[in-house]
């Protein structure tokens, strides 16, 4: 009879076999035949000067017209926290007698792929245009019947065509942002719109532990850009990645910056100084002041000259929902410029409504005179850049760089 | 992993092993299924993603289930960025080491004391300090951080404390990449996790052993020196494991006190993989080499147990 192994001898054994098992995978992999990713469909890239007109699938139409709305329904919507006015959503659930549902998610690339990933009902999404051809070519949007979307007439008339879905087949404009620098004028002595180079202020080793930038590697590393004189803030030149590498390294080392989100919060709170901005967020800060702190410390700067970054949000509708018409009624209803207004109050991101300008805006003190920098305007979208979708290779360059930022250097 | 091997009751297999052949394995069956289905079957799966494709489109991770057709270019491009010009992610797994040792021997320092008196020393309030000692775990983690997010910002009651009630300017930012601060942090979350194993192992110490060095002739000191520590090896070395491998794989405490790349660790950079399009592979790759180096330290600990119950049979 063959003596089992002692313990000793078992254990031994396991551990040799967990620890070459890794590497086993490696061997084989070197012994296969290591072909290139088999070539799917590729993107079709909108830009301002190439403007994409999706197609309508066959299987993929847009409802009829003269819909009734879902009876006992609840329409499900997927968007950021804190990205929608729980007001706006009562007026439309007390029109439609429909209840309304808001799951919420971090970063829209997550939302993609729980997207993807199927087993999720949601009839309304919040994405921006840079995930839009992937949305589309992926067959993940239902295409929009227009006759109950009326409420268009009243934004601006960019967004009726806009470069990124010609004819509005798929999206309607949910909010308008800049992207620049915000900072309290009690923490932060210069005058930063008087530099040179304003974003230098991230540099500035004086503000050390109170500066931060957006967790997100195209709006970081584009602003990267800008302050280098670069203006394709799409670039896929590798010099031009290398030197965002090398800044950001410089900034790390320089400032210690903070990589998060929720400056809306932290800057109000005194904890950051001095950090790149969503001018929506600048504006969402005042409610988040101390008490008995006046809003005048808040200040935000974005190039006059509207060479800076520009973007906005859309609403789509995704085709797993279960209630189309409910969610074409509260596009509808978000449109409404009475209905955008409150919502604008309550989220702090501008909607682009005809009736909505910047001298209104500050005539009716809902923005105080020291943040009239952050009221984003129409000729904005002329002048300013874009962040677009990116081709799958330069895509992952950009990423590599930006993970390499995360890792933070020595 | 380590509890189960500290479960097996020492020379288990020494007399009658004949009796009851059947049921020993039947017995093990539901551990070993749990182990293939939550430790080998993920472990499998991660490998499969990290020489796995990506989706073109998506820029999902496909996993590739057959090892034949395995890439390792996602693998690689990790190893390739450890050291050399190109070393962006070394600094922070050298980091990661650095922290994960600093903050043990700290936890250590704290926990031996404290669960030594527990143990040995605390007499009859013995079960009031294990109370005592289980409290931290009603409170989550995440919970606990929150609670020095708000200590420790910049008007926070620490700076207040620091300032004597605003008799200096203190003007120390504690949250942005301080590296000590993650480091204290990590100390404070997981110190009772070893404080726990520690006081298991202590209050098994067997008295007569104990009771035979002072009657040879030791005196308290070299008791403990010659006695008490080497029998408490296994267990210390059980302890320092339980703590050190959560420490690796933590995201959350430096993400929470800090949120500069300044002080990122693995756990964060195998966080941001697999948030980001087309990084999941990455992260695997990472999640592979924190596996492959917290397996040395646990092929140590097989090592000192297995001598010990060979010492005991």
């Amino acid at each position: 009879m063959p003596t089992p192994p002692s313990r000793r001898q078992f254990l031994t054994r396991a551990a040799l076999l967990a620890a070459t098992a890794p590497s086993l995978g490696a061997f084989l992999a070197a012994c296969s035949k290591s072909g290139p990713p088999s070539g799917g469909p590729s993107l079709t890239l909108a830009a301002p000067d190439k403007p994409v007109k999706w197609d309508i699938a066959d299987d993929n139409k847009p409802i009829a017209d003269r819909l009734a709305p879902e009876k006992n329904a609840t329409l499900q919507l997927y968007t950021y926290a804190d990205y929608i006015s729980p007001d706006a959503v009562k007026s439309f659930s007390d029109k439609y007698g429909a209840q309304v549902e808001i799951s919420t998610f971090n970063d829209t690339d997550e939302a993609i792929t729980k997207i993807r990933g199927g087993n999720v009902d949601y009839d309304i999404f919040y994405p921006s245009y840079d995930q839009l051809s992937r949305l589309v070519s992926g067959g993940l949007l239902r295409p929009l019947n227009h006759s109950y979307i009326p409420n268009i007439k009243n934004v601006w008339p960019t967004f009726t065509n806009p470069w990124y879905d010609q004819e509005w087949r798929y999206t309607v404009p949910y909010t308008i942002y800049t992207t620049g620098i915000g900072w309290r004028s009690d923490l932060v002595p210069s005058d930063i719109p008087a530099m040179p180079n304003p974003y230098d202020v991230l540099w500035d080793p004086v503000y050390k532990g109170k500066t931060a930038v957006i967790d997100d590697w195209h709006t970081a590393m584009a602003m990267v850009l800008l302050r280098a004189g670069i203006t394709d803030v799409n670039t896929s030149s590798e010099a031009d990645l290398k030197l965002v590498g090398e800044q950001l390294k410089a900034m790390v080392e320089a400032t210690s910056p903070k990589v998060t989100i929720t400056m809306y919060n932290d800057l109000p709170a005194g904890q950051l100084g001095v950090c790149q901005m969503w001018s929506g967020d600048i504006i969402n800060a005042q409610s988040y002041l101390p008490e008995g702190t006046s809003p005048d410390i808040l200040q935000y700067w974005f190039p006059p000259d509207g060479k800076g970054l520009v973007d906005n949000d859309l609403m789509v509708l995704l085709r797993g929902g279960k209630n189309p018409v409910l969610a074409h009624l509260f596009l509808n209803h978000l449109l409404d410029p009475e209905v955008a207004m409150q919502n604008f109050t309550a989220i702090g991101y501008q909607p682009p409504q005809n009736s909505i300008t910047a001298d209104s805006l500050v005539a009716e003190e809902f923005i105080p005179e020291n943040l009239r920098t952050a009221i984003v305007k129409p000729e904005y979208f002329e002048s300013g850049y874009r962040l677009l979708e990116l081709d799958a290779t330069n895509d992952a360059a950009w990423h590599n760089v930006w993970q390499a930022f995360n890792a933070g250097g020595s | 992993m380590a509890v189960s091997v500290v479960a097996a009751p020492p020379g288990a297999a020494h007399p009658r092993r004949d009796r009851g052949r059947g049921i020993w394995p039947l017995l093990a069956a539901p551990g070993i299924a749990w182990l293939a289905l939550f430790f080998i079957f993920p472990t499998y799966v991660v490998l499969c993603i990290v020489f796995g494709q990506v989706d073109p489109l998506f820029r999902t991770p496909v996993p590739v289930w057959n090892p034949l057709e395995w890439d390792p270019t996602q693998f690689s491009y990790v190893l390739t960025h450890i050291v050399g010009p190109d070393g962006v992610f070394g600094p922070a797994l050298l980091r990661t080491a650095v922290y994960v040792f600093i903050a043990s021997c700290l936890c250590l320092l704290i926990a031996f004391p404290v669960s030594f008196y527990v143990a040995r020393l605390s007499g009859r309030r013995k079960g009031l300090l294990l109370a005592l000692l289980i409290a931290p775990f009603w409170i989550s983690y995440m919970m606990r951080m929150f609670a020095w997010v708000n200590l420790l910002q910049d008007d926070g009651l620490f700076n207040k404390l620091l300032s004597l009630g605003g008799l200096f300017t203190i003007d120390v930012n504690w949250l942005v990449g301080q590296p000590m601060v993650v480091i204290l942090g990590l100390v404070y979350g997981y110190v009772p996790y070893m404080i726990l194993p520690l006081y298991a192992g202590l209050d098994r110490l067997p008295q007569p052993v104990l009771e035979a060095s002072r009657d040879l002739g030791a005196d308290r000191l070299s008791s403990f020196w010659r006695v008490t520590l080497p029998l408490c090896r296994p267990t210390i070395v059980a302890a320092v494991l339980l703590t050190c491998l959560p420490m690796l794989g933590d995201y959350f405490t430096s993400d929470m006190l800090s949120a500069s790349p300044k002080t990122a660790m693995v756990g964060n950079l195998i966080n941001d993989g697999v948030q980001s399009p087309g990084l999941t592979g990455q992260a695997g790759a990472f999640v592979m080499i924190v596996f492959l180096v917290a397996l040395l330290p646990m092929l140590y600990y097989i090592r000192v147990t297995a001598r010990g119950s060979e010492v005991s049979s």
